[in-house]
């Protein structure tokens, strides 16, 4: 389903973003990506729908060799992979309706398929009621239920969330965590980076860790703070004032 | 036909078009004056043509016999000439009648009557098919025997031809740096669209649109900024003409503007010909650029 085989990834400024990566992902599954920021989360998960290319290894995804993926052949791969981000990136002027129906549109998809599978997705994520609504109409957790829908609505194998509750309240936070829930058991492979401890803690599901480019701890049923020896210490209250990223669940809780 | 593609298609080109407007109107614009300068720079051509063409149909080759020349030897170049290929025309001026024709001229001049004897010889009028080639028929007709001489506005026809060659090629020089200058603005246009919507773009790309999507509102975008302009042109061409046209045929009775055609739909066509294709072409490859980068 997803392979990563000695993948690394150098920017052009020289920083290291990831490091020698094997990494093996089943289809259907629930995984938690964690670390600090700038940890290589956000870069491991550009390479699945080919943001980046990674300077050395192999990536696939649904037997894709994404690494050597042509231009060309880009949006087909994006189709299949949907992703959803920390700040929605919704379109202000766009309803909810419209701006999951964007993401069909501008596949070239036939006004049939959209009509059906528009309100499809935002009765699975229960916006249904709000579609004529615009972004700013909307509570962050709704925002993201949208961008979630808009995700979705390719049918895509997998879905990646980077810092999907990064902007939210707890309360917000566990309707999407559910959600995320509920959409791989329809067999979605869900992927999530997070800082989140408590989301986390509490799925208890297979839990990556990265730390400076490499995995260090890799756990089916993992925790947050990995039980392996890392030698270094989480600290997600001062990172979470230093790196602007908002409100912290643990925080507020 | 879908008809709710057509309608997304349509309302993505509406937004392109209404996140820069004053770009947009800039575009059109300078579309438009491109094409009205393209417009009247060809009629400017075209009349200057009809004038060039007018005085080297009129250029003539004026071939004098020897005098004393006999009747068959007269016929005999005369024969040679009406021959050539390369000769349209061949009259043949008697004496008598060249004499008859200079007084005509120089009638309240001279007082013609002085003249006791004639002293013209018997001579052609020759008019050639291809005004380039008077030089070389002029030549070959100073060739034959019994040609004393042969005379023709030599200089003119070659500084008709040098200014029509040089005017052809300043303004076809300047209407290139107008068309230049359509399609610089008008890829500075699609850029700032481009920068105005790319978040759209963002998303697009993310969601997995096809690059044909991308691109195609952004060329549609071009080719209604160059459609727009050269429509305005037209619309501008079409007043001077009404206004103007009559008073030039008034003021400058003697250049032949009635054989200049800039009414015609072809040349309409053709001038917003022009403005589609610089607005399409600009788009179309401006907006790669600044896709990717």
């Amino acid at each position: 389903m997803i392979s990563l085989r000695g993948v690394s990834l150098v920017y052009p400024n020289g920083t290291r973003a990831l490091d020698a990566i094997d990494l093996e992902i089943a289809k259907g599954s629930f995984v938690f990506l964690v670390g600090h920021s700038g940890t290589g989360k956000s870069s491991l998960l550009r390479l699945l729908y080919r943001e980046q290319v990674p300077t050395r290894g192999q990536v696939v995804v649904e037997g894709t060799r994404v690494d050597k993926l042509r231009r060309s052949k880009v949006s087909l791969l994006r189709r299949s992979v949907g992703v959803v981000f920390q700040d929605y990136k919704l379109l202000p002027d766009k309803t909810v309706w419209e701006n999951v129906a964007f993401a069909l549109q501008v596949t070239g998809a036939r006004t049939k398929d959209v009509m059906r599978q528009v309100p499809r997705v935002l009765d699975l994520v229960g916006l249904a009621p709000k579609s004529r609504m615009f972004p700013s109409e909307l509570s962050g957790g709704e925002q993201q239920r949208t961008a979630i829908a808009r995700a979705l609505v390719n049918n895509p194998k997998i879905l990646l969330c980077d810092e999907p509750t990064g902007n939210l309240d707890p309360a917000n936070t566990n309707e999407i965590m559910d959600l995320l829930h509920r959409i791989n058991l329809k067999g979605t492979t869900v992927l999530i980076a997070t800082h989140n401890a408590l989301v986390v803690d509490r799925m208890r599901r297979r839990v990556i860790r990265l730390e400076d480019g490499k995995i260090v701890a890799d756990e089916e049923r993992g925790y947050y703070q990995s039980s392996a020896p890392t030698g270094i210490v989480d600290l997600p209250l001062v990172r979470s004032r230093s790196n602007g990223y908002g409100a912290n669940p643990l925080l507020s809780e | 036909m879908d008809t709710g593609r057509i309608r997304f298609f349509l309302s993505e080109v509406r937004r392109n078009f209404t996140r820069t407007l004053g770009m947009q109107f800039t575009a059109i614009g300078t579309v438009a004056i491109t094409i009205v300068l393209l417009g009247a720079f060809l009629f400017v051509r075209q009349t200057l043509g009809a004038i060039g063409d007018d005085a080297i149909k009129k250029i003539e080759i004026s071939v004098f016999m020897r005098d004393g020349a006999t009747g068959a030897q007269t016929q005999a170049v005369l024969a040679k000439l009406r021959a050539d290929p390369r000769v349209r025309s061949v009259v043949f001026v008697p004496k008598s009648e060249g004499l008859r024709q200079l007084r005509e001229r120089l009638r309240g001049q001279i007082d013609t009557s002085l003249l006791t004897a004639n002293p013209l010889p018997d001579a052609f009028r020759v008019r050639v098919i291809d005004p380039g080639r008077v030089h070389e028929v002029a030549s070959f007709a100073r060739k034959q025997h019994d040609v004393a001489n042969v005379a023709y506005a030599q200089d003119a026809v070659q500084k008709l031809l040098l200014v029509a060659g040089v005017l052809g090629r300043i303004g076809l020089g300047i209407v290139a740096l107008l068309v230049f200058t359509a399609a610089i603005i008008i890829s500075n246009t699609i850029r700032l669209t481009v920068f105005a919507r790319r978040r759209e773009i963002a998303i697009m790309q993310l969601v997995g649109a096809s690059g044909f999507y991308i691109r195609m509102p952004f060329i549609c975008e071009g080719f209604i900024d160059g459609v727009l302009g050269a429509a305005l042109a037209l619309a501008l061409l079409a007043l001077a003409r009404s206004q103007l046209m009559p008073k030039l045929l008034v003021a400058l009775p003697f250049l032949p503007l009635h054989q200049v055609d800039s009414g015609g739909l072809t040349f309409a066509l053709e001038l917003l010909g022009v403005g589609a294709a610089v607005g399409t072409v600009a788009s179309w490859l401006s907006v790669g650029r600044y896709l990717r980068a």
